[in-house]
């Protein structure tokens, strides 16, 4: 069932550290470096959490040597779990007063 | 070289030698009654009519018809007018705080700042605004966003704060720190009514007038005495007013 699921992936090994790291963008490699993460198990950990919309791809953004690199961002602000009628699993998502904030000042720099 | 904007207050760029820094914020504190709300209509009020600078102005403490009526009252009799024609555009509370909708509010607002049609902002108050955060680093990082954002639309704003004067004992709030300037509004009481004085404490990039001046608030808004009182709270009989 879906809130064991979710729970199940929250559980697996680095995903509290990496949403934890996720306040601000950041792409999988700078994340593998701060965490001492397997490259690979970082992406599928990437892939797991945004499927479950626990972290989103944010944007698409130029490198230094002019590659394209995607950054990652936590969408959640805080997980509550209920076993009163039966397992619940409620995900508060990141306010979108600040996620307007985040995107203007973003694309700031941009320019 | 530096540009700066004209209050248009009397007196008051003659303190700040000329104006507020261009893109800057300056924060206007006081405790409720000091006069930053007249300070702020009087700012975007001006830029309209004697700079021909259009303003916005956000308030989370009142609506459209409180803010109408303040200026009315003081003499801005076109206020009515700029809004309807657009010069003044009014984010008042009711838009602000519809439930549930300030990130939408939010939105059309970070649209209207990158029309580049605006010069001059008023958030009113700072501290409303910051209820929509949830720790102090949260409110501190999306001020610090905010002031970005704004500087870099060319939006020269005051944002005003509830908060007395600093004498003797002081407890500055971390935004004093976060915003270029600061300017209080400080408001004794006396036999026959209020002493006003207006102290600009801090202007980054700019040699200002540090000592406190009286001030009045009348017919036209607030004027700025230019003979700087020797500042007493406690013996007001020699107002130099």
């Amino acid at each position: 069932m879906a809130s064991a699921e979710l729970l199940q992936t929250l559980g697996n090994k680095y995903s509290a550290e990496i949403l934890d790291a996720t306040d601000e963008p950041i792409s999988a490699q700078d994340l593998s470096d701060e965490l001492e993460i397997p490259i690979a198990t970082c992406y599928r950990r990437i892939d797991e959490l945004t499927e479950h919309d626990l972290l989103e791809l944010h944007d698409n953004i130029l490198s230094d040597d002019r590659r394209r690199i995607k950054v990652y961002r936590r969408n959640v602000d805080e997980v509550r779990v209920g076993f009163d009628d039966g397992l619940s699993v409620h995900v508060e998502e990141r306010s979108e007063v600040t996620n307007k904030l985040d995107e203007a000042w973003r694309t700031l720099s941009d320019r | 070289m530096i540009q700066l904007t004209k209050t248009g207050i009397d007196g008051l760029d003659e303190i700040l030698n000329g104006g507020i820094v261009k893109d800057s914020t300056t924060l206007i504190s006081g405790n409720p009654g000091a006069g930053k709300s007249i300070l702020c209509l009087q700012y975007i009020y001006n830029g309209v009519e004697k700079f021909d600078e259009k303003g916005i102005y956000l308030s989370f403490e009142e609506n459209q018809k409180d803010l109408r009526q303040a200026a009315e009252s003081i003499g801005f009799d076109k206020w009515p007018e700029y809004v309807e024609n657009g010069d003044i555009k009014v984010y008042d509370k009711q838009v602000l705080l519809r439930e549930n909708d300030f990130s939408s509010s939010l939105e059309i607002l970070l649209d209207d700042l990158e029309d580049d049609e605006y010069d001059r902002l008023v958030l009113d108050s700072l501290a409303m605004f910051q209820l929509f955060f949830e720790s102090e680093k949260e409110k501190r990082t999306y001020l610090l966003k905010l002031t970005d954002i704004l500087r870099e639309n060319g939006l020269t704003t005051l944002m005003t704060n509830e908060q007395g004067a600093v004498f003797p004992e002081t407890e500055i709030g971390l935004e004093n720190y976060l915003t270029d300037g600061n300017i209080y509004l400080i408001q004794t009481p006396t036999d026959s009514g209020v002493s006003r004085y207006i102290w600009v404490a801090k202007m980054r990039k700019q040699n200002t007038e540090t000592d406190i001046y009286p001030m009045e608030i009348d017919w036209g808004g607030i004027k700025v005495h230019q003979n700087a009182s020797a500042f007493s709270m406690m013996s007001e009989e020699e107002s130099p007013i």
